[in-house]
């Protein structure tokens, strides 16, 4: 029982890590598309490029 | 039901509903450049030389000449203004404002009663439907409220400002006409669709039902995006030379810059107002009631209104901002004059009514969550959505070009305060309504999880997806204001806010999306209708208020920004009233008629529940005679 | 009724909270310009360039956008030296202007704003050449040459600086009185520039500039290739003289009386110009 439940709390570190590590991605991908749309370049460090 | 044959009816429907859109395009004003020269002549082509005689073509030559001679814009002077002793201005203001107000109500309430009445075709439930009529029955007197308003508002204009109206008929011609003309439309299929209710209810006839319903929503459209034409051209003229003479055809001068801004503005506005006055209606046919099945219905009632209201308001920020954008774009003078000149004051008023309309949603939602015994779990997050309510619009209210005089600089310590000046600008405020939207809707989506137990087994992993998303989007919005808000050039600032704003929807359509999924055979905990304070009412209340008041605050921006012009800088207003008036003023006015609006709607609701009633006939006790 | 009498109460209420907002704010009524009588015979430099602050501050609408930074949408041209900025900008390599002195420059940023967009301050996207601000003697502004006479003279003066522009004249004067009675500027200034001729009589209602279509009239691109600028001139004050073949003859008859000399020139010179 109790394997399982420090198995538990493991995935369920692992699965919100894992999502925050998703969505930062996502994030930084929505960012970078849409300055660029707007031409409007990012360097990689989000800073403006040009 | 799909496959009926008059299924068919349907996009046949849509089709014509096209039909209706494209008639508004091809109405031609005069435009002499089709067919031949020779054909177009053949009766006076003729070659006169110096000292021959006069041909005798001289009435046709009078008739053709006025007609293709193009006309500038009247200039009247003062005296060219009827004056009936009391301000031309206020009279129309009153007239035009609540012909507005019942305009949007009417063109709103058959939209998302279509929809109603769809949701309950597609689920069988057969409430949705009833719920739908009751929506059309107390709205249905406000079609003639509109009308006598409208009808007055014209006759009002041409009589107090006859060379004007001269002018817009005309630049906009036959157009007049079209706009004439779609009130029949509107009223056939106003009346049949209201009065026919039973009797298109099942099968194939539902879906005539449902065609005219859809046909109302088009002729109601049409007639909007008409009259909007009138209002833009004043503001942004086109289709017509530097002194107002119309040098293209009716197109050209409807779809000016600001058209389609104002169209999609209002049409998303007009939504939300709808659903925000039946609101009210529930409201108060809850408080009055005191039977629980009556108490439940109009429950379900009033949280459907709050509902569209809400959904409909989330994106009515982006239209408006598209709105402003477009204003800037055709004269950054007329911008200027709006939020950083004269006027700019009144978006401060305006951020108390958003903030008002926001709080009183959210506390909706909140009190609602008592109707489930499963919102415990979500009870805790209640109250750091209303501090980030509370700070954020601390922020949206923060003034930054404030018109000060030298002692006043000297008292502030420069033109701006030295702490809150940062939080006055756009970067600021961009953070503060994005994340206004986004706890908006986590209250929301709170309220619709609080009667429900997932059981697809992913579910804690939706879950963390989910809290990411919020966190990582407020973060970035946070990030995205501060960092090119005010570390950055102009450029990069105001690009930033478009991906705020993109920020925000992708929390909305994942929020949907993920919960779509997620919920799908979801255990559904128990919940009861009507089991929520009387209090939470009065948010039903307050919502059509603040929208109601908001409403004519943007009517007093729409013609102020024109300044003293009535088509901007194609036709000068030189009547007495040719100047903005004060906010004070406006404060006023625009109470009046919102008080004027509340006395109609409660005619309006009144008359309603009239049709229903049936007076007991008294018993015959010696009273005869 | 008792439930009528609370939220109609609440409702009212709530209003009025909203009224009172706006009573607090700080309240400022927008005048429309108003005419103002100048007399010429007793007007002095100094009336002159007081003239152009108030126009500045007001009917001019200047101050809407040129503020000081951070506010301003546009240079502070009321707190740097106009004359000595002027010369700085004329010698700038991406001035393309026609403008030779201080006066010049000022007139030519009001009458044509994008010919020399200060760097950083055009229209976001154009890269600096295009000018966000209006064309001053159009509408909405709509200021006479007078009056933007006025505006250079208080540019240059409030710095010290030498005035070179000369004090208005009677016959200025009266060509712009001669607006009708009653309205404010409401009648067009005479127009400046052929293209201004050319709007302000609505030529294009009836004539292709740019091709040789017809529309009420013959397309004009290559007029001055088959008339003389006489012929052109007479088409003008007298349309039905000699008309082109298969045309109605609609062109008003009047543009003698309406049109100023200056204008009537450029016109013709513009036309004499089109050769196809």
């Amino acid at each position: 029982m109790e394997e399982k439940h420090k198995m538990g709390i493991f995935s369920t570190l692992i699965s919100v890590v894992i999502a925050f590590a998703i969505v930062l991605v996502l994030f930084y991908g929505l960012n970078h598309l849409i300055m660029g749309m707007q031409g409007l370049p990012l360097n990689v460090d989000l800073t403006p490029a040009g | 039901m799909m496959h009926s044959k008059f299924a068919k009816l349907f996009p046949m429907s849509l089709l014509l509903m096209l039909l209706f859109l494209g008639i508004t395009a091809p109405v031609q004003a005069t435009d002499p450049g089709t067919g031949s020269v020779a054909d177009r002549i053949a009766p006076v082509g003729q070659v006169q030389l110096t000292g021959e005689p006069p041909l005798e073509t001289e009435s046709e030559v009078a008739a053709v000449e006025e007609s293709v001679e193009p006309r500038a814009a009247p200039t009247p002077s003062r005296s060219d203004y009827p004056d009936i002793g009391v301000s031309s201005r206020a009279i129309v203001w009153v007239l035009a404002q609540l012909h507005l107000f019942f305009g949007a109500l009417v063109l709103a309430v058959p939209l998302f009663v279509l929809i109603i009445e769809l949701v309950g075709l597609f689920t069988g439930d057969e409430r949705y439907d009833d719920m739908a009529h009751e929506f059309m029955k107390i709205s249905l007197t406000g079609f003639s409220i509109t009308a006598i308003l409208g009808g007055s508002l014209a006759l009002v204009l041409f009589l107090l400002y006859p060379d004007f109206m001269a002018y817009m008929m005309r630049v906009f011609g036959a157009q007049w006409l079209v706009y004439a003309g779609l009130f029949f439309f509107e009223s056939f299929f106003l009346y049949t669709y209201y009065y026919g209710w039973n009797a298109f209810r099942y099968g194939n006839r539902k879906w005539v039902h449902l065609s005219l319903g859809l046909m109302l929503n088009a002729s109601g459209l049409t007639i909007m995006v008409l009259a909007n034409s009138w209002a833009t051209f004043m503001m942004a003229p086109s289709g017509v030379n530097e002194v107002g003479a119309v040098v293209g055809n009716i197109w050209e001068v409807m779809k000016g810059p600001l058209w389609n801004p104002i169209n999609l503005h209002r049409f998303i506005a007009n939504i939300a107002f709808g659903g925000a006055v039946v609101g009210a209606y529930a409201a108060f046919k809850f408080l009055s009631s005191s039977d629980p099945e009556k108490r439940a219905h109009y429950d379900w009632m009033g949280y459907t209104s709050n509902f569209i209201a809400i959904l409909a308001f989330l994106p009515l920020p982006f239209a408006g901002y598209w709105l402003m954008a477009e204003i800037y774009a055709y004269s950054q003078q007329m911008g200027i004059t709006a939020m950083g000149g004269i006027l700019a004051w009144l978006f401060i008023v305006q951020a108390v009514l958003i903030g008002t309309i926001l709080l009183a949603g959210n506390f909706y939602l909140w009190a609602g969550m008592s109707r489930t015994d499963g919102s415990e779990r979500y009870k805790w997050l209640v109250k750091f959505i209303a501090l980030v309510l509370v700070v954020t619009f601390l922020i949206w209210v923060t003034p930054h070009s404030l018109i000060l005089s030298a002692s006043e600089i000297s008292q502030l310590g420069g033109s701006h305060h030295h702490i809150l000046g940062p939080l006055g600008i756009m970067p600021a405020k961009n953070i503060a309504v994005n994340l206004m939207l986004i706890v908006t809707f986590l209250s929301f989506q709170l309220y619709r999880r609080s009667d429900k137990v997932a059981t697809v087994r992913w579910a804690p992993a939706g879950n963390a997806l989910m809290v990411a998303i919020y966190v990582v989007a407020i973060a970035n919005i946070i990030f995205l204001g501060v960092y090119y808000g005010y570390f950055t050039n102009t450029v990069y600032k105001v690009g930033s806010s478009v991906a705020q704003v993109a920020s925000t929807l992708v929390v909305i359509i994942s929020g949907i999306v993920i919960d779509t999924l997620m919920f799908r055979n979801a255990k559904i905990l128990p919940s009861h209708w009507g089991r929520i304070p009387d209090r939470a009412q009065y948010a039903l209340f307050a919502l059509p208020i603040a929208f109601t008041w908001l409403m004519g605050l943007m009517g007093y921006v729409r013609s102020s920004v024109k300044t003293h012009w009535h088509v901007y800088t194609v036709m000068k207003d030189n009547s007495p009233d040719n100047f903005i008036p004060t906010i004070a003023y406006a404060g006023n006015m625009i109470t009046i008629v919102t008080v004027l609006f509340l006395l109609c709607v409660l005619f309006m609701f009144w008359v309603a529940n009239l049709s229903g009633t049936r007076q007991v006939k008294p018993a015959a006790e010696g009273g005869a005679a | 009724m008792k439930v009528l009498f609370k939220t109609l109460g609440f409702s009212l209420g709530l209003t009025l909270v909203f009224t009172l907002v706006t009573y607090l704010l700080p309240q400022m009524k927008g005048e429309a310009p108003v005419e103002k009588q100048v007399d010429l015979g007793s007007l002095t430099m100094d009336d002159f360039v007081a003239l152009g602050e108030d126009l500045f501050n007001n009917k001019g609408t200047c101050t809407l956008c040129h503020k000081p930074p951070p506010l301003g949408r546009a240079p502070d041209i009321q707190g740097e030296n106009m004359v000595a900025l002027s010369a700085k900008r004329l010698a700038d390599e991406r001035y393309q202007g026609e403008a030779k002195d201080a006066a010049g420059y000022i007139m030519e940023s009001m009458l044509d704003p994008s010919r020399y967009v200060v760097a950083t301050w055009g229209k976001k996207g154009s890269n600096d050449s295009e000018s966000p601000m209006p064309v001053i003697d159009k509408a909405p502004i709509q200021l006479s040459s007078m009056e933007m006479d006025a505006i250079t003279a208080y540019l240059q003066a409030k710095d010290g600086n030498e005035v070179t522009v000369a004090l208005p004249t009677a016959e200025a004067a009266a060509e712009v009185s001669a607006a009708p009675a009653g309205g404010s500027a409401s009648a067009p200034a005479p127009a400046a520039t052929a293209d201004e001729a050319m709007a302000k009589y609505a030529c294009l209602s009836c004539h292709a500039m740019d091709s040789k279509d017809a529309l009420v009239g013959p397309g004009l691109v290559d007029v001055g290739g088959r008339l003389t600028p006489e012929e052109i001139r007479q088409s003008i004050l007298d349309p039905n003289a000699v008309m082109v073949e298969g045309f109605p003859p609609a062109m008003p008859a009047d543009f003698g009386t309406k049109m100023t000399v200056n204008e009537l020139q450029m016109i013709v010179s513009f036309l004499a110009e089109k050769k196809g």
